[in-house]
């Protein structure tokens, strides 16, 4: 197939206006009379608001509005469960937003947000996901759960028992990869404004504007055609912008308010702000013939989803999917699971769950290759998948499957280095 | 307020500014130049660079005040649609440029090395940039296109 596109070098549309500062993110857009509004959000992992009393804010001059999870007309968004309050009574992560304050300056909402008092009852937390999942563990959502097990993801291949009769080396070991935020560079901002028609505009970098419109339009108890999201640049996003972050409170005060709303977080406040990469922790048992052909598999996959589900379902189960990595293995049982706890919400981050068991499939290879003295190399070559192998989860491959010329390529490196040990 | 006197991009200007008023403030706001962006406020992403008399700096962490009397330059200063910096074409010719948010002070850290050093070696191409994070994490194109403007320059 030729195309004049595929393979040329195309200059990107919107480069010029970047290398000039000229491409406008979300902080760079004010409208006339524009308020600022400033999140308060929970110092504590797990608690339940008590009271909330704005008084002595509302009365510092220049404060326009103190909302409330009562003002919310319906409270909840999230990609795949509406399990995430807009502005929370009942907390479950560090950072969960309580109250949300409009003034004339950002410099007064700020000293305003100093000044609401929130009464808290703390409740007991968990932050270990193998603790969350035990069954006398007190479940976080459970309307949405009866535990805090929010999935579980089970392969299964072959017969395990064979695998294992078969195996010269079997390596056993544990491997855990910890929370990681996108910290993409530019800070969440947001502009929303009521405009002429009496539609809600809400202007903002977003990876999923669709969406945006329509979690804001359920919050606020519009109609989809009253809500428009504008995306401007997007500042980096790496997974980071599929979640609300201030969209919907900023549309509310806008709403509350008929005053166009700016919303801009700190860094500080960006971290509280959006989903983390999720911590897992992956036991492995893997074993091989002694001449380095893997035979069987069984692994278990524990992802700490955090306090919302946000996409970690999908994100468990593309960790289950690549359990195995690029290797055929005939004998096989994986199962992952997503867990509540009262960490940071996980979602959303380049590889999308694919990425961390690299870390365990991939040390056991040069550990089994230690152990049965081959080259690291070798013991991939001898396994990795081709057309036509078959996969953990049955699949086929018929398409592309270049790793073997992958390989080929990086050959000449590995040996320079030596010992990948 | 405090009335201080700068150059912003060859324009001189009288701005009266909070004792707490940082650079990037007083240019974002009081003159309307928002090529300059704040990425952490603290000093470490260099999004917010700007040259101040010759030296490019966090203008996060410098206060308006300090620039009093000083001479600076932020993206709005460097070259046009009809002429650019060969630095900015070498970033769009290259592809050094992903979501743009830290362009404008990769921009200017460049421009300033080489207002200085028109030879500059890939070891002072790399430190000159070291002062800005790119979480698109688009490096080695940044430091091409650096390189690549350092050469054309020459001609």
């Amino acid at each position: 197939m030729k195309t004049s596109v595929v393979g040329s070098r195309v200059v990107r549309e919107d480069a010029w206006g970047k290398v000039f500062g000229q491409t406008k993110f979300p902080a760079d857009v004010n409208l006339q009379g524009q308020i600022y509004a400033v999140v308060i959000r929970s110092p504590h992992p797990h608690a339940r608001v008590l009271g909330i009393n704005s008084e002595q804010a509302m009365s510092l001059a220049g404060v326009v509005a103190v909302l409330t999870a009562k003002d919310v007309p319906n409270n909840s968004h999230g990609v795949l469960f509406r399990d995430q309050p807009v502005l929370a009574e009942y907390i479950r992560m560090v950072g969960d937003p309580v109250a949300v304050v409009g003034a004339e300056t950002e410099e007064i909402a700020r000293a305003a947000a100093k000044l609401v008092e929130v009464e808290y009852e703390v409740l007991p937390a968990v932050f270990d996901p193998e603790e969350a999942m035990m069954p006398d563990a007190l479940p976080l959502h459970p309307t949405l759960r009866p535990t805090n097990v929010l999935y579980h993801m089970p392969i299964r291949r072959g017969n395990l028992q064979e695998g294992w009769a078969q195996a010269d080396v079997v390596i056993e070991k544990e491997y855990s990869t910890q929370h990681v935020d996108h910290a993409f560079l530019q800070p969440e901002a947001v502009l929303a404004h009521v405009d002429e028609r009496g539609h809600m505009v809400v202007e903002t970098a977003t990876q999923y504007a669709h969406y945006d419109r329509g979690e804001i339009a359920h919050a606020l108890g519009l109609r989809f055609s009253q809500v428009q999201v504008k995306t401007l640049a997007v500042g980096g996003a790496f997974g980071g912008r599929e979640d609300i972050s201030l969209q919907i409170m900023a549309a509310l005060m806008a709403w509350n308010t008929l005053r166009p709303v700016k919303m801009e977080n700190t860094r500080e406040e960006s971290f509280y702000s959006h989903s983390k990469r999720h911590p897992m922790r992956m036991h492995y048992k893997t074993g091989a013939t002694k001449d380095g052909k893997l035979v069987a598999l069984e692994a278990k996959i524990i992802g700490d989803a955090g306090a919302y589900s946000s996409w970690s379902i999908n994100v468990l189960r593309k960790s289950a999917v690549h359990a195995s990595g690029p290797y055929v293995i005939p004998n096989v049982s994986i199962d992952s699971y997503a867990v509540f706890t009262n960490n940071p919400y996980s979602g959303a981050m380049r590889g999308f769950g694919a990425a961390q068991t690299v870390l365990a499939y991939e040390s056991q290879m040069d550990l089994l290759a230690k152990e049965i003295g081959i080259s690291p190399l070798e013991i991939r070559l001898r396994n990795l998948f081709k057309v036509g192998s078959t996969t953990a989860t049955g699949q086929v491959l018929t398409g592309s499957v270049p790793l073997d010329q992958c390989l080929a390529k990086i050959a000449p490196y590995l040996q320079r280095g030596g010992d990948s040990q | 307020m405090i009335e201080i006197k700068l150059v912003v991009n060859n324009k001189p200007y009288t701005l009266g500014v909070e004792p707490s008023e940082r650079l990037i403030d007083a240019l974002r706001n009081r003159l309307g130049l928002l090529g300059t962006k704040e990425g952490c406020g603290e000093g470490e992403c260099g999004a917010c660079t700007v040259i101040m008399d010759g030296k490019t700096v966090n203008s996060c962490l410098v206060l308006a005040v300090q620039a009093n009397g000083s001479v600076i330059t932020s993206i709005e200063g460097v070259g046009n649609r009809r002429s650019p910096h060969p630095v900015q074409k070498a970033f769009v010719e290259v592809g050094a440029v992903q979501c743009g948010f830290c362009t404008p002070g990769m921009v200017l850290s460049a421009k300033n090395l080489l207002d200085k050093n028109s030879k500059p070696s890939n070891e002072e191409i790399g430190i000159a940039m070291s002062g800005n994070l790119c979480r698109c994490t688009g490096y080695d194109k940044i430091l091409r296109a650096v390189k690549i403007a350092a050469e054309e320059g020459k001609e």
